[in-house]
């Protein structure tokens, strides 16, 4: 699968991207949205989301032939729920305000729909993050918020619900 | 049932969860978990009996024969380690006598004493009747998200309740 938009390009994402996601993800400006903290977190969350790329739920978006950011589909393998799925999305920290994300956003709209039938797309980000306000544009809408999810430094923070009918 | 002398809990081993499996396999208990063929329930299962090692599943017995399991599904990361979902199952023919309740009260227990938590959640079905029971232990729904179950072309609504274990 091969999409050309504005100078990107996206693709399934292979094994080879792992390297990329754990230098992304070793960003403490990045990581700081996650739930991992330390390397050997990173390193298995890196491996759960490869474990999805594998089965071909993942893109991989190229600028210059190079990966720049990436959407992973957490397709449910349970019948009653596989008409929902929860998405993940990273973009290289260099590289912002370029419309990845949004171009990641839609392609993988696109594969969740056409490819695995998805009704119901829906995310997870924490209070505060600058990526909700692109979520919103692109035609989410918060249905839920869990307080105190995150600790760090003694400090909380809430994680909120996002979804999308397709 | 908890002064009944051959009611016991003690912590789960990995062979209590064949009891788990025919449970969940009932009709009546299926309806309630995302799971709905055998092989679904074993891949759940699977993960599942991991967290025996850790000492974070409980199981009720009567006679020595096991009737319920709760389980905290304790979480992998440290931002994230100060809470945790849990999942509970109890033999179909013993509901209503209190051991939902029991475990329910010791995975609290658990949960705060032994593993430091702060909140414990458990996903469930809209209309599952454990919610009143969860009511019952101080669980507050947190989060709903309707349509997330889809059965033969109706859908069922998911609710995230939570209980807190510190002041």
């Amino acid at each position: 699968m091969q999409f050309q938009s504005s100078g990107l390009s996206v693709r399934s994402s292979h094994p080879s991207d792992a390297d990329s996601l754990k230098s992304w993800l070793s960003d403490p400006n990045i990581l700081s949205w996650f739930p991992m903290m330390n390397e050997r977190e990173v390193e298995d969350s890196v491996k759960i989301w490869m474990s999805y790329a594998k089965l071909g739920y993942g893109l991989t978006a190229l600028m210059d032939g190079k990966p720049c950011g990436m959407l992973n589909l957490y397709i449910q393998p349970f019948t009653k729920i596989a008409h929902t799925c929860l998405f993940s999305i990273i973009v290289a920290q260099s590289l912002r305000g370029k419309g990845i994300g949004t171009f990641l956003i839609e392609r993988g709209q696109t594969l969740a729909k056409e490819t695995f039938a998805i009704e119901i797309l829906h995310l997870e980000v924490y209070d505060g993050n600058p990526a909700q306000r692109l979520y919103e544009k692109m035609g989410f809408t918060v249905y839920g918020k869990q307080d105190f999810f995150i600790k760090e430094d003694g400090k909380y923070l809430s994680k909120i619900f996002m979804q999308k009918m397709l | 049932m908890e002064h009944d002398p051959n009611f016991d809990i003690r912590y789960s081993e990995i062979k209590d969860f064949s009891y788990v499996k025919e449970w969940i396999c009932e009709p009546q208990i299926s309806k309630w978990f995302p799971m709905s063929t055998v092989k679904e329930v074993e891949d759940v299962l699977a993960c599942w009996m991991g967290f025996c090692r850790l000492k974070s599943s409980l199981t009720a017995t009567i006679d020595g024969i096991p009737c319920g399991v709760v389980t905290l599904f304790l979480m992998p990361y440290k931002k994230v380690c100060h809470h945790c979902i849990f999942k509970l199952v109890v033999n179909p023919k013993y509901h209503r006598r209190g051991i939902g309740s029991s475990l329910v009260k010791n995975a609290k227990h658990l949960a705060k004493d032994y593993f430091r938590l702060e909140r414990l959640q458990i996903e469930v079905m809209e209309h599952n009747p454990l919610i009143s029971l969860l009511k019952k232990q101080d669980f507050q729904e947190v989060m709903s998200q309707s349509k997330y179950f889809k059965i033969a072309d109706t859908y069922q609504g998911r609710v995230l309740m939570e209980a807190k274990l510190v002041k």
